[in-house]
């Protein structure tokens, strides 16, 4: 919870409707780098980065990692070509 | 020091995703990066009683595999040469063509960002070394090849706020791994 409300005072109860804590507020960036988040996850988040600071620089990170890894073009190999590879080995093998 | 074991039957599974991505970012064409692999997988083969233990697999695969393509390099330059003789003296070209457009080559995006992109990816790739399987497994689904939750979730038989929260350590550990060393 930030600091801020703690420091007046401000206690959180249970599912609260507007405040998040941390975790939840970096399950919803989370959600966000794949466009999962609902728009009251993301009004949650905001506010809660509105007051936390940690927050807003795991939010400034956490896009900065999925901007790196769209840049990268990282992509996993076709599943047919890994089988084929598969089955040459095993033949090579118990030649 | 350990030595490390050979496996050949689990290449597949742990080193092929490594080996493409480092075979694109360097050829930048994929039949091609498949047809180096598997030409590397088979070489490995033949040289196993070589591995001597002292690098890891992978370092040994990937040793294995520059080879390869600095071949695939050597041919795509004699292919060059001979072009260039074959221009020289027809007649029929076009006016205008230049050799270096009609010569092949590789790379269509500036010296630059070819540079940058493949080291980038190879560093990904080393970053997500530090994950446990699990993780690595379930975040290369979500973010690489851009699975649903749901299919993720029935594959690992787990429930969606499992599957955030592995997610979520994932990133967190691959950011500090990037941070220090990439930026």
């Amino acid at each position: 919870m930030p600091n801020v409300l703690k420091k007046i005072g401000f206690k959180m109860k249970k599912n609260n409707l507007l405040f998040i804590d941390c975790s939840e507020a970096g399950h919803c960036c989370d959600k966000k780098q794949y466009d999962e988040a609902s728009l009251s996850e993301k009004i949650k988040m905001l506010l809660h980065m509105a007051f936390c600071k940690p927050c807003r620089k795991y939010a400034s990170k956490n896009t900065k990692l999925t901007k790196l890894i769209e840049k990268s073009n990282l992509s996993s190999c076709p599943e047919e070509e890994k089988k084929n590879w598969k089955e040459t080995i095993e033949k090579e093998i118990s030649k | 020091m350990s030595t490390n074991k050979i496996d050949p039957t689990k290449w597949v599974d742990k080193y092929s995703d490594y080996l493409f991505n480092y075979t694109i970012s360097k050829v930048n064409d994929r039949e091609l990066a498949n047809d180096l692999i598997s030409e590397t997988f088979l070489a490995g083969l033949k040289s196993m009683k070589n591995f001597k233990g002292e690098a890891t697999e992978r370092t040994w695969l990937i040793s294995i595999l520059k080879r390869k393509i600095i071949d695939q390099y050597r041919k795509n330059n004699s292919n060059k040469g001979r072009a260039e003789v074959k221009i020289t003296y027809n007649e029929n070209s076009n006016e205008g063509d230049w050799l270096e457009e009609q010569a092949p080559d590789r790379f269509d995006k500036t010296a630059e960002d070819v540079m940058e992109n493949e080291e980038l990816g190879v560093a990904i790739l080393n970053c997500m070394d530090n994950l446990t399987e699990k993780q690595a497994q379930i975040f290369k689904m979500k973010t690489i090849d851009g699975f649903e939750t749901e299919t993720i979730c029935k594959e690992f038989n787990i429930t969606p706020s499992n599957l955030w929260v592995i997610i979520h350590r994932a990133r967190t550990s691959l950011a500090k791994c990037l941070e220090k060393n990439w930026f």
